[in-house]
């Protein structure tokens, strides 16, 4: 009965945010739009994070990837947007088989400073090959209005990278990926194969970036480097999955939504001190709830793992 | 691309190289202390770095002092810091899974970069002391590198010296072996954590105060050098002391030696390529470090 109960309230969220556009304002609907960005972005870091305890300190990379991929195939080439965004994921993915090839070998810390590294190494050669990307003058998009088709597609997107969490959690692969994260060597000695399991983990976290940063490049209309590879962008997402629980299927959405909303209306205020305050909430949910807010929730009422 | 090599040129290069190459040896010596000590990558050490920087830049424009003589003062002020920061949040975290000390880490290095900002904004800032260049036969020496290397090269012996003879380097030596047989011998764990800490953000200190008499400083400048860091500590092997020396050397010379093919814009991209390179190739460093 729960399980139905449970499933039902699930549907009738998605039927209202599928209606939301029609009767919603404008900004609401941008609002809408922006949460389920940070739900694809967030889900996606606790694959590969959350997951296997490989910490991607530059998983902004992706989404830049994605948006100027997108960018580059619509501006110069004419391609429509939804392929175009299909062709950002794959792009991010190709370009984590490549970071990941190398680092992902290793053990220890390898592959965290290889991230933070990578999200300044894209925005120095975006700046570089300026015949292709506009350099540091940006590329610009030709108009569209297209925003509730975008609103449709970065919820299918936000839905997809959360239902593969969920499949994952809950299949042999998703055990393997936590028995990396808990004992490598141990998971190693049991037969797992271990790069490979990191490596998969780590491409089917860099799709929903790539194609939410295709998908905000269509949206925004005009990229450049410093707009679509914040660090800031790493840092929500990371602050969104460890507060909401990572290695959850709901933390990430949790933490997406309760973020963003504070973000929006209590932060927004005090612009300046908002960055400083992830830094703190990272510093106290690593020393005071590790496990986050589903975490913790899951100890005390011994809710199923793989919620 | 069409570059024609002269023997100056490879000569100013390797000077070039050189001179950059021991400021990143000092300052990923400091790195390399922390991970061989406590098996944590301080991801914080590049901010730790930027407020070296600023502490210099601030003791100079406000009390007009020497920059020269602001090294020590600001080493000793990052020395404190180091302390309060292993004290309070990151001895907490020594023992706990990588995930946890690299989060921790990068949360305190995304606190004092944005409480720099707060505190002394994002203008971009310098400590305009010694200008120009000595030219020595063809080659041309920038005055302020060529003091930089001077002082890394001191410091950095005198660290090696510290960590060869003294007993508290001897100790610190022992604590990286192997911290249960340390324990065992007498040694305070707790409080050479404490002093590895305190005196890595001294060595990174030591280098902000430096490079804010070369270049211009802002509170973002660190996340770099983290990474400039790491490169290094791995390019001379994990663990390794010595190691880390000759790995700065390295990425100076390679950065001098792209920048007459490349653009300085590409001299990250460059560094990038060879830490890729590096850990395919020779992931223990090349001067073979421990395996973690």
């Amino acid at each position: 009965m729960k399980r139905v109960a449970l499933g039902a309230a699930l549907l009738a969220v998605l039927a209202a945010l599928a209606m939301y556009p029609a009767y919603g304002t404008g900004y609401g609907t941008r609002a809408v739009l922006q949460v389920f960005m940070w739900v694809a972005l967030a889900g996606s870091w606790n694959i590969i994070s959350g997951l296997t305890g490989y910490v991607s300190f530059g998983h902004v990379a992706f989404f830049g990837a994605g948006a100027y991929t997108a960018g580059i195939l619509i501006a110069g080439s004419g391609w429509s947007w939804p392929v175009a965004a299909v062709a950002g994921g794959v792009a991010a993915a190709l370009l984590a088989l490549g970071i990941g090839g190398p680092c992902l070998r290793l053990k220890g810390p390898y592959f965290a400073i290889a991230m933070l590294g990578l999200n300044e190494v894209l925005r120095a050669l975006v700046s570089y090959f300026e015949r292709l990307t506009g350099g540091g003058n940006g590329l610009s998009l030709p108009t569209l209005d297209a925003t509730v088709p975008i609103y449709y597609a970065m919820g299918l997107t936000a839905i997809a990278v959360t239902l593969a969490a969920r499949l994952i959690i809950g299949s042999r692969f998703g055990l393997r990926l936590m028995t990396i994260r808990e004992d490598e060597v141990a998971a190693e000695a049991m037969g797992i194969p271990t790069f490979r399991h990191k490596l998969l983990a780590f491409l089917l976290s860099a799709i929903g970036p790539g194609i939410a940063g295709a998908l905000t490049a269509r949206d925004q209309g005009y990229i450049e480097p410093l707009s679509v590879f914040p660090l800031a962008t790493t840092i929500t997402m990371i602050v969104m999955t460890l507060f909401g629980g990572k290695g959850t299927v709901w933390g990430p959405v949790l933490g997406a939504v309760v973020l963003f909303v504070a973000q929006e209306f209590v932060w927004a205020r005090y612009p300046y001190i908002h960055p400083l305050l992830f830094g703190a909430i990272i510093i106290a949910v690593v020393l005071a709830m590790p496990r986050g807010v589903l975490g913790l929730l899951q100890l005390k009422y011994r809710l199923p793992r793989t919620i | 691309m069409n570059v024609v090599l002269t023997p100056t040129m490879v000569g100013q290069v390797v000077i070039s190289g050189i001179l950059s190459g021991v400021l990143y040896g000092m300052v990923a010596l400091g790195l390399a202390l922390i991970f061989g000590v406590m098996r944590i990558i301080n991801v914080a050490h590049g901010p730790l770095l930027m407020l070296g920087a600023y502490s210099t830049f601030f003791l100079y424009s406000t009390w007009g002092l020497n920059p020269y003589l602001t090294v020590p003062i600001s080493m000793a002020v990052l020395f404190g810091v180091g302390l309060l920061l292993e004290r309070t949040l990151v001895f907490r975290v020594v023992d706990a899974p990588e995930l946890s000390s690299l989060l921790l880490t990068f949360g305190i290095s995304i606190a004092l970069v944005n409480a720099a900002q707060l505190a002394f904004t994002s203008d971009l800032r310098s400590v305009e002391y010694v200008t120009g260049s000595w030219i020595v036969g063809p080659f041309a020496l920038s005055k302020s590198r060529t003091i930089a290397f001077a002082f890394a090269g001191v410091l950095t012996a005198a660290a090696f010296l510290f960590l060869g003879y003294t007993r508290l380097g001897k100790a610190i030596r022992a604590t990286s072996q192997s911290r249960d047989v340390a324990m065992v011998c007498g040694i305070d764990v707790g409080a050479i954590h404490r002093l590895t800490f305190g005196l890595a953000s001294a060595l990174a200190a030591a280098g902000g105060a430096l490079i804010a008499m070369i270049v211009a400083i802002q509170p973002e400048m660190g996340q770099i050098w983290t990474f400039k860091s790491f490169l290094v500590i791995v390019l001379g092997g994990a663990g390794n002391y010595p190691g880390a020396l000759l790995g700065g050397m390295l990425l100076g010379l390679v950065e001098q030696l792209a920048s007459l093919f490349l653009t300085t814009q590409l001299s990250e991209v460059v560094a990038y390529v060879l830490l890729v390179l590096v850990l395919l190739v020779r992931p223990t460093g090349l001067l073979g470090g421990r395996q973690t």
